[in-house]
């Protein structure tokens, strides 16, 4: 009783807020902009959401969002994977420190470090590209991938790759031949991780990137929050369109969610 | 390439490593070593040249629009502890304190009422970690949109239930802003603190309740006998890690409310970006993110003590 009790009233803390974002979101204006708000709906509408495909500048940073997160993904992928199975695999002295040091590195405040990629990305001109949110998106991704993948390659008996080299085969083809298929379920999380942490960013796109090749987040906090009155429904359309791609990732995520979390590394 | 046993987890003593003679195809260890150069080439430039970068600006008078700098010994220390440092820092203080303690308490208690044969538990627990998952600027929309003054849902309900006269204008006041600045960031928070609460839960045998209640215990004392001492390491994880994290969160601070009312939610992680891209003073910016990177080290090293056991 005390339990369902419990999660009836947390259960009102965590949905009320997304209940609220849906029916302003479906709302015509003129229900929208009155107090006190109307808690249950009467009327609906898609207008909120044809507003944002009308607008070409939300349509900018939803490519750039798309290529950004893709490519986080995928260089993500291809760097996390080495390493990875360069930690599982190998023992050299330095394996250790190289370990906790990628781990570690993401306890750095990234507001201080911004201050200097600032000055870096600038001098190298390319303040502004599509390079500078992607170099640094992967390597704060990095640590957790590196680990969830080490995980799984850790699993992959050592007499695989033994028997491997016995046939002939060199380093290269363990790895793209025996390793990555084996893992590739491994590396489909990763990917999807990199994907949704890109995707999220806030700070780094809205330092590193001018309008023109910011993503989303930093792109509706400049088309909505600096207006005097705020066109809200559509900021509500446009939040729960952006947080659809997510949403589907962590369903799929699921599985190896719970693993990735209690593993410490995730940055919430 | 001759046949080699690669070393697994029980490693060969690293003396016959250094042993192999010089001019041979690369030995194991530094392939191994040579597959972590992309991930430390990008260490090295994203994460520590900045951080040495950014420290030593604070002991320079540099601005971010104007190129060249001088050096100013600890002037800009001076000028942050007399001025910004003590408030700011009481506000990171109460952020990251209370927005600890507040969704540690809800996770806590979701965790244990999610930790029985509820039907339907493992749908619940996904889609109560909806609000964790989704971008943090999203978060702050929501919450933005709901202590909105003049249209907001919160007012609407108080004003109903007669709890209010007039909206209040919740981002607007020092007193109040602090307090919804740490509700947002409360209902992003305690989901992720459920989940590892609750994978801590299904790890405490049932045998160990089933002999305490047997003995009489209620379910209090089992909770504090049985439950607690069980979870004693992941509660110190999950703790110090929010504590980490909040130290340094800046969304939901940002779009909330931009560090006002008058400062009055200023954290560190917006003073050093406002400092820097918005008053261009790299110097004190710089000062600024030593001292609140000197704060968090003391938080990190607590971590790495605990996770080391």
């Amino acid at each position: 009783m005390m339990k369902r009790l419990t999660v009836a009233v947390i259960g009102i803390f965590a949905f009320g807020p997304v209940y609220w974002l849906l029916v302003t979101a479906f709302t015509p204006d003129e229900d929208v902009f009155q107090f006190p708000p109307k808690l249950w709906p009467t009327r609906f509408t898609l207008e909120h959401f044809a507003n944002l495909a009308d607008n070409p500048a939300l349509m900018n940073y939803l490519v750039n969002s798309i290529i950004v997160s893709t490519l986080t993904a995928l260089l993500t992928v291809l760097v996390s994977s080495y390493t990875a199975y360069s930690f599982s695999k190998f023992r050299y002295r330095g394996r250790k420190s190289l370990m906790y040091l990628i781990l570690a590195s993401q306890m750095f405040p990234q507001g201080l470090l911004l201050i200097t990629l600032y000055l870096v990305f600038s001098a190298a001109g390319m303040l502004n590209s599509y390079l500078a949110l992607v170099l640094s998106f992967t390597t704060f991704t990095l640590p957790l991938c590196v680990w969830m993948l080490k995980g799984f390659f850790d699993t992959i008996p050592d007499e695989l790759i033994e028997a491997a080299k016995v046939d002939g085969a060199g380093q290269g083809s363990i790895i793209h031949r025996i390793l990555l298929p084996v893992a590739l379920p491994g590396l489909i999380a990763t990917g999807l991780f990199a994907f949704i942490r890109g995707w999220n960013d806030f700070i780094f796109a809205l330092t590193l990137a001018g309008p023109d090749k910011q993503t989303l987040p930093p792109g509706l906090v400049n088309t909505y929050l600096g207006e005097f009155q705020a066109a809200w429904p559509d900021l509500m359309a446009a939040s729960l369109a952006v947080s659809l791609p997510v949403v589907i990732g962590f369903a799929v995520l699921q599985r190896y969610l719970v693993a990735g979390l209690t593993s410490g590394a995730v940055k919430g | 390439m001759t046949v080699q046993t690669v070393p697994s987890k029980h490693a060969e003593p690293p003396e016959v490593v250094r042993r192999r003679k010089l001019g041979k195809p690369l030995s194991n260890g530094t392939f191994g070593f040579l597959l972590t150069l992309p991930a430390v080439v990008m260490f090295g430039a994203i994460v520590l040249y900045p951080l040495a970068g950014s420290l030593s600006t604070s002991l320079f008078k540099q601005s971010l629009v104007i190129p060249g700098r001088s050096f100013a010994g600890l002037d800009n220390f001076k000028h942050v502890l007399e001025n910004e440092f003590w408030p700011v820092l009481e506000n990171t203080l109460v952020f990251t304190g209370l927005g600890t303690i507040a969704p540690f308490v809800i996770g806590f208690a979701l965790a244990l009422a999610l930790n029985t044969q509820m039907k339907g538990r493992a749908v619940l627990r996904g889609m109560f970690l909806f609000p964790w998952v989704i971008p943090g600027v999203v978060v702050s929309f929501a919450w933005l949109w709901i202590f909105n003054a003049n249209y907001g849902l919160l007012n609407g309900l108080l004003v109903r239930l007669g709890l209010i006269d007039a909206p209040v204008s919740w981002l607007g006041e020092p007193g109040t802003a602090m307090m919804a600045v740490i509700v947002a960031k409360t209902w992003a928070s305690f989901p992720w603190i459920m989940v590892m609460l609750l994978a801590g839960l299904q790890t405490v045998p049932s045998v160990l309740h089933e002999a305490a209640a047997m003995d009489g215990a209620g379910t209090i004392r089992r909770f504090w006998h049985v439950t607690l001492p069980h979870l004693r390491g992941i509660i110190g994880v999950v703790i110090l890690l929010e504590l980490i994290w909040n130290f340094q969160h800046f969304d939901t601070i940002y779009v909330l409310t931009g560090g006002g009312p008058a400062g009055a939610t200023t954290t560190f992680a917006v003073a050093v970006y406002e400092t820097a891209f918005k008053g261009f003073d790299l110097g004190q910016a710089g000062a600024l993110g030593a001292l609140w990177m000197l704060l968090l080290s003391v938080l990190v090293v607590f971590y790495v003590r605990m996770a080391e056991r």
